[in-house]
Formats: structure tokens, sequence, C-alpha cells
């Protein structure tokens, strides 16, 4: 009897993996596309990461891993990469996976919404603006063997063949389908499409073809369902099996009886900031940022407005990001240094500054947010006036240069320190490339130039880390809080990875690697 | 000869719709152009490229004027082409037409409980006016008439999916009644207060009439007298109140199908503007007037069955 109780209390590792079952989850909107050459959102991305696979896949602890290429070399120059596929991977509509596939889906996916993820190959600029029929870095001298040249170095490129803009298609299909593609998506993915009710649901069935062998569960449904509050219901009764935790609720489920056996935090990589436009005045003055910047106090937002279930914000790179390193910070919470700074700029308490216009994309968080800042700043002498747009004006009016102070959150795309700090300041991605701060550093662009192309490791770090303190030092950006994942997973799933890249509740992780202990 | 006579004035109502869709789709189009926000920029998510905007912007033509803009897409719609989607890159109709038999289910559910309700309400308040169920009623309605849908739908959730199990949380299901049951409930409420509220003070003002006084005098029966005799003159205004009330319908829509994630036309609207997908806010638009212009003319009809002074008219 008591054997029969060790036994069924045993971790479910030791007894094995179950299969069978389905595993609901929930989307907050419907993905726009399951074509992994249109997407741009996390919902698409999370659909797409089942569907397709890639030639390489990051594990939990950010890793690159086999997976459609089982072993690649990379050359002493660090420039060309060449993948030796699998053998016998099939798509779900039958036939072999060859490295034509592979030419042709980072071709297709270059023309797509991300051509970012292929610009670092030599030839796909050119191809790109039409002044070449093919992207001449990426070559199939085998059936199974891809070459992919690179114009310079650039440590994270495993992480963008990991990325899901990367996905392998088969061409008839893509090509045959054409824009439909999107609504039926055919790839060598653990699992395959079923069907798709727009806003309503997007069914998988397991793909029991796929080359590591069937994935454990038979089917995966992802509902649409835009309000959290509902979401969080729907798992109460049962109807999900994980989510996220609505936003004011952090605290509440750590204390509720059942669910604080069911939260799961985590660091993911991404930080919610405000940025200066150093372009535009009064911001072009670095003394008035810096008073700015000592005025914040970004604990008051974590403790205050997200019940301490977020990291406060000192540098730029989340705590989660390889390379973080703790002893880059910000400017500290200090009225007096922010009072001596305001005065040191012309405005001693504000006097002649004028009221200044903070700008903000809709939501409840971000109206809160922006309250804070408002009393923080006006305790200095500055008068802040809130203005507030749906997303899409904001970055258009953030992107074009016409917000001097405004908020922005970033969330990597990959595990790179130059995902952040290259993408958001180097002088080259000034406006919707990144840099809405319109920052023009040399010192800094050298610093950055180097670390990318440097081999993975300390001395590169060294850079980003220098780097990274430079801008803060500017006061060009000032973190509030590090980006957490706070989700609900009921017990019974097993083998949910929460990688620093995977956000409730859209949750990117593999869930071929899922089952469900009931 | 019912036909011959209805057959003009639909006419002229269908006709008299042509100009209103067009200043609609007009009105539409320059608020849109006005708003700030680019659609090629939206379309990219958090990490925008320069290059690809600009392609984005001369594939889609977002980098024509904008009456050439308007006047591609009502050449369009001449021929019946909705144009398509930028953010989904599909044919509007298409999208559009997915969302339809939701927004209409749901739709009709919230018209027949707000019609049902709201007049039942009515009636028995106005039989015994002043009395304890008059004001209980009358409370009801207001209360239902002041209630934000989203708290209300939030609330009804908790209440009867959450707690007491009786319908599902959200969704659509596979169309099951059961699913529609919240959704119509809380679309309808608002609609019931108001029908209830007009249904009484309209039955009221009828009850005290001479030609009432002498029905009872006659000996017939309370609700024969009601029924037979008082309701129908009491229904004009309370016809006119549910024409109008499409509107709150159309208004709360996008709430109740996003607090019951019901896959419907208001809630992709409001998706759609917020991506600047100027061709599904277009189909959208037209459609809902559609909705709301041929209800008021079935509403129209309702006069015309109800009141033969007015066909005499």
């Amino acid at each position: 009897m008591l054997a029969l109780a060790l036994l069924l209390a045993a971790p479910t590792g030791a007894i094995g993996q179950k299969k069978g079952g389905v595993l609901r989850g929930a989307f907050n909107s419907d993905p726009p596309t399951l074509d992994p050459a249109q997407a741009t959102d996390t919902t698409s991305s999370a659909v797409i990461r089942q569907i397709f696979d890639t030639l390489v896949e990051l594990d939990e602890t950010l890793k690159p891993a086999p997976a459609l290429a089982e072993r690649w070399t990379v050359s002493k120059d660090q420039k060309v990469y060449t993948f030796v596929l699998r053998g016998g991977v099939r798509f779900q509509h039958g036939r072999e996976l060859r490295a034509a596939d592979v030419k042709f889906s980072f071709e297709r996916a270059a023309r797509g919404k991300r051509p970012w993820v292929f610009e670092k190959i030599a030839g796909a600029r050119e191809f790109l603006r039409g002044q070449a029929g093919e992207i001449r870095g990426v070559r199939v001298p085998e059936d199974l063997i891809v070459e992919i040249t690179l114009d310079r170095p650039f440590a994270p490129f495993l992480f963008l063949m990991a990325y899901d803009a990367a996905a392998i298609v088969p061409r008839e299909e893509a090509t045959r389908r054409g824009a439909e593609f999107a609504s039926h998506p055919v790839g060598t993915g653990a699992f395959r499409f079923g069907s798709w009710r727009r806003d309503d649901q997007v069914v998988l069935e397991a793909f029991r073809g796929h080359f590591r062998g069937a994935p454990y569960l038979d089917r995966i449904v992802f509902r649409i369902i835009p309000a959290e509050i509902t979401r969080f219901n729907e798992y109460k009764t049962g109807n999900l099996d994980y989510t996220d935790i609505p936003t004011g609720h952090c605290r509440a489920v750590q204390r509720d009886a059942t669910l604080k056996q069911e939260v799961a935090i985590w660091p993911i990589l991404g930080t919610h900031a405000v940025r200066f436009n150093v372009e535009r005045p009064p911001f072009t003055d670095r003394r008035l940022r810096q008073a700015v910047g000592h005025a914040i106090d970004p604990q008051a937002i974590v403790a205050g407005l997200l019940e301490g279930c977020v990291v406060a914000g000192k540098g730029i790179l989340p705590p989660a990001m390889p390379g973080f390193n703790p002893g880059v910070v910000g400017l500290p919470f200090d009225r007096d240094a922010a009072r001596r700074l305001l005065a040191e700029a012309g405005f001693p308490v504000g006097k002649g500054l004028g009221p200044i216009s903070f700008h903000y994309n809709t939501g409840d968080l971000n109206q809160r947010i922006a309250e804070l800042l408002q009393a923080q700043l006006k305790a200095i002498g500055i008068t802040l006036e809130l203005r507030r747009l749906d997303w899409a004006a904001h970055i258009k009016l953030v992107d074009g240069g016409g917000a001097g102070f405004f908020r922005q959150g970033w969330i990597a795309d990959y595990p790179d320190p130059e995902n952040f700090l290259t993408v958001l300041f180097h002088s080259r991605n000034i406006g919707a490339a990144g840099n809405t701060s319109r920052y023009r550093n040399p010192a800094l662009d050298r610093l950055l130039d180097e670390a990318d192309l440097m081999a993975t490791g300390p001395d590169r770090f060294r850079r980003y880390a220098e780097a990274e303190q430079m801008i803060l030092n500017d006061a060009v950006w000032v973190s509030l809080y590090h980006y957490t994942s706070r989700a609900l997973i009921k017990p019974y799933v097993r083998g949910l990875e929460r990688s620093p890249l995977s956000s409730a509740p859209e949750f990117l992780a593999p869930l071929r690697k899922v089952w469900l202990e009931r | 000869m019912m036909l011959a006579e209805l057959s003009q004035p639909v006419g002229k109502r269908l006709l008299a719709l042509i100009p209103v869709l067009f200043g609609i789709s007009l009105l539409v189009f320059i608020l849109n152009a006005v708003a700030l926000g680019d659609p090629a920029r939206a379309m990219l998510g958090q990490r925008g490229d320069p290059e690809l905007i600009a392609q984005i912007r001369e594939e889609y033509a977002l980098d024509r004027p904008l009456w050439v803009q308007y006047w591609t897409w009502m050449a369009r719609l001449l021929q019946g082409n909705l144009g398509r989607s930028y953010h989904q890159q599909r044919p509007v109709s298409q999208v559009v037409a997915e969302r339809f038999p939701a927004t209409f289910k749901l739709a009709i559910a919230a018209t027949l409980i707000a019609v049902g309700a709201g007049l039942t309400m009515g009636i028995a308040a106005a039989i015994r006016p002043a009395s304890v169920l008059d004001h209980l009623l009358m409370g009801a309605a207001v209360i239902g008439i002041s209630t934000p849908v989203f708290w209300l739908g939030l609330m009804l959730s908790l209440l009867f999916a959450v707690w007491l199990g009786w319908f599902p949380v959200s969704g659509y299901g596979d169309g099951a009644l059961t699913h529609l049951v919240l959704p119509a409930l809380t679309l309808g409420a608002l609609h019931t207060g108001t029908i209830a509220r007009m249904a009484r003070s309209s039955l009221v003002e009828v009850i005290r009439q001479d030609y009432i006084q002498a029905a009872r005098a006659k000996g017939l029966a309370e609700l024969a007298v009601i029924g037979k005799h008082a309701l129908k003159n009491a229904l004009i205004p309370v016809v006119t109140v549910i024409g109008i009330g499409l509107a709150d319908l159309l208004v709360g829509a996008p709430l109740t199908e996003t607090v019951f994630a019901w896959p419907g036309l208001g809630r992709m609207l409001v998706a759609a503007v917020g991506q600047r997908d100027l061709p599904v806010v277009m189909g959208a638009v037209l459609v809902f007037a559609v909705i709301y212009v041929l209800g008021n003319l079935l509403v129209d009809l309702a006069y015309l069955l109800i009141d033969p002074r007015i066909r005499r008219e």
C-alpha cells in the first residue's frame, strides 16, 4: 500500500511521459497569419513554432540545439555556417525535406515582414532591393547540406536560425497556395494545422510522422479570448490548462489556497522604459535628461502598480539576458541630484521649463504609470502633460521623432545584447528601426560595431556592458522595470518550458515536449 | 394588396440607403486619414524597417493621394469587391463573412430578449401604476440602462458561469445555444430597460383613454382590455425605441464580444481600427450601417402593420 502511494507521489519524469489528451491554451488576439514569412507578433509565432521547425532551436537555457539540422560547423573566420540536415524528415503533406527547401524558405521569408532576420547573409541586401535573383550567401552544395555565408561575423546568427521567421516551408505548397498558405500552413513541426475559426480558436493535431516521433499530446486548442479576466475565469473553471495572471491579481493568486500551487513567474527578455528624443529640445540637454532620470523611482512603480511581480529597472538589459552585468546601473532615484541638475540646466525648480508632454500608448497599466511619473516629476518642479494615443498612432509619432519624452517597451527577439543595444541605440537604426531616441554617439557606434563582430564570450559582453553604461550615463533611456511572465499552469501540465523567450499567455515554448499527467 | 402597399416605401428606403452608405464610407475614410498612425508600420510589430515600410506603402497604394485611395476603394466596391485586409492579407468580404453569423445571432437574440423582457416588464408595471411592482420593475429598468455593458457581462459570467456553472464562461462553442445566453442577456439588458420604460409610459397613457374605460365598463377582463385594445396603440412609440435601440446594440457589441470572447464583427472592427486596417474598418462599418438601416426599415414596416392610418397617409 505504502509502495503504491510512493509510486503515485513520485516525480512524473520518473514514471514516464503520458501520451494523449488535449492541451487547452488561450491567446488574447487572433493570429493575423500562420505564415512564418508574414508574422510579426507573438501570437502568430506561438502557433507557427508548433507547425514548423527551424534548422536549430533554443533549449530552456537558451543554448542552440539541433533541430532540422542534426549538426553544423562554423568556419574559422566565423562567416560560413554549414548545416547538415537530418535525413528522412518529412513535411506534413508527406514529402521529404531537402536543402533546397531551406534556400527557398529563406529567400521567401526575406521578402516577408522580418527581412532583418536574413540581412546578415551575404547578398541578402542586393536580393531585397531586387538587384539579385537569389541570396548568394545561401548555397545548397548537396541534397542535405546548406551553407550560409555572412557578410561579416555575427555571433547571434544561430539564434536567428532558431527564430520562427527562419522556419522551413515546402516550396510546392507555399507556391501553390500563395497568400492562402497563411491560413493552411504546412511544415515539418510536431503538430499539423487542424482548423481555425477566426477570433474563436485554432486547433492543431499531432503530426505522427514528426522526425522526433509523435508528440505526447493528441491535439492543442488555442482559444482566442481577448479579456484577461475572462481567460482567468476559464482557467478557474477548468476550461484552460494554462493562462496568464490578470493585471492586479498577482498577489491575490499567490495568496489563494489552490492557485498559489499553480503560479509560475519567471523573468523574460524585456524592459519597460521611458526614452528621450535627444534631438528635440529641451531634451538635447543631457543635464535635463539626467534630472528626469534621477527623479524617477522605478521601485515605486514595481511595488505600487505591479505588486512586486516584476524586477525594478537598473540597467537596460534584462537580468535574464546572456551578458547581463549587474555592475551596470542607471541613474539612482535621488531628488536632490535631480533638483541640482535641473537648476544647472537653467530651470531651477522647473522655472522656465514649461509643461513637458509625455507620450504613451493606451492601456490601464501605461496610464497608471504615466500618472505616477507625473507625480514623481512634479516633486522636482517638472509639469508633465500626459498624451495618450493608441499603439499605431504612438509608434508612428515616436518613430518619426515627434515625441520628446515617451514610453517604450522592448522584448528581445533573440537572447543577445546586440538585439537590445545595437538595435535601440546605434545611429544607423534611427527611427522605426529601433533608435527612437535618435541618439548619435560615434564612440558608442564603434563599441557596438566591435562587439557585434566578436565571437561570443566575456570580452564581447564586456564591450556591451561598457556601451550600456555609456547610454545610461547619457540618460537617453530610463528603465522602469524588467518584464516577467506571470502564468498559471495546472499541476497536471508537464514539460511546459519556462524559457526567458516564452511569455504567458502565448508561451512560445515547444509544445511537443508537453504531456498531461492525469 | 399588402405587398403592393409596402413596395413603394420599401423601395424608397432601399434607395435612400445608397447616399447613406456613401456618406458613411466617406466619413470613415476621412476619419481614418486624419487619425495618426500608419498601417504599414502597424503591420511590422515592435521592429519596423524603413525600407520595408516604404515598400508596403507602395504595395497597398498608401503613398497615393487620399482622393485616389478613396476612388480606388469606391471603384472596387462598385464591382462588389471590398478589397483586401492589410493585416490578414485576405479578402475583406471573407473576413467579414466569417464573423457575420456570430454577430447576427447575437443581435437577434439580444433583441428578442430585450423586446420580450422589456414589453413584459412595461405591461406589468403599467397595469398598476405607482404600485410596489411598478417601482421595482422601473427601478430594475433604470439599473439595466445605466449599468456598463462590460461590467454587467463580467458579473453575469461570474455568477452564472464561474460560480453556478450553468453556462459556459465564454466562446462560440459549436454554435450551441448555451454559449449565446449570457452574451445575449448582457447585450439585451441595456435595451430591455429602455423598452420597458417606454412601454410602461405609453401604456399608462393609453389606459387613461375613454375607449379603454368603455371596454372595462363592458365587463371585459383586464387582460383582454390590455391585450386587445390598449397594447396595439401603445406599441408605436415602443417600436420606435426598438429601432433606435439597434444603435445601442451595435455600440454594445464590441464590449460584449470582448467579455465573452464572442467572434463577432464588433470585436473585429475594434481590432482593425487599432491596426489601421482600413479596408476591414470600411467593410465592417458598411455592414453595420446596412444592418442599422435595414433594421429601421423593418421598424417602419412594423408601423404600417400596427397602424393602418400610416398606410393610408
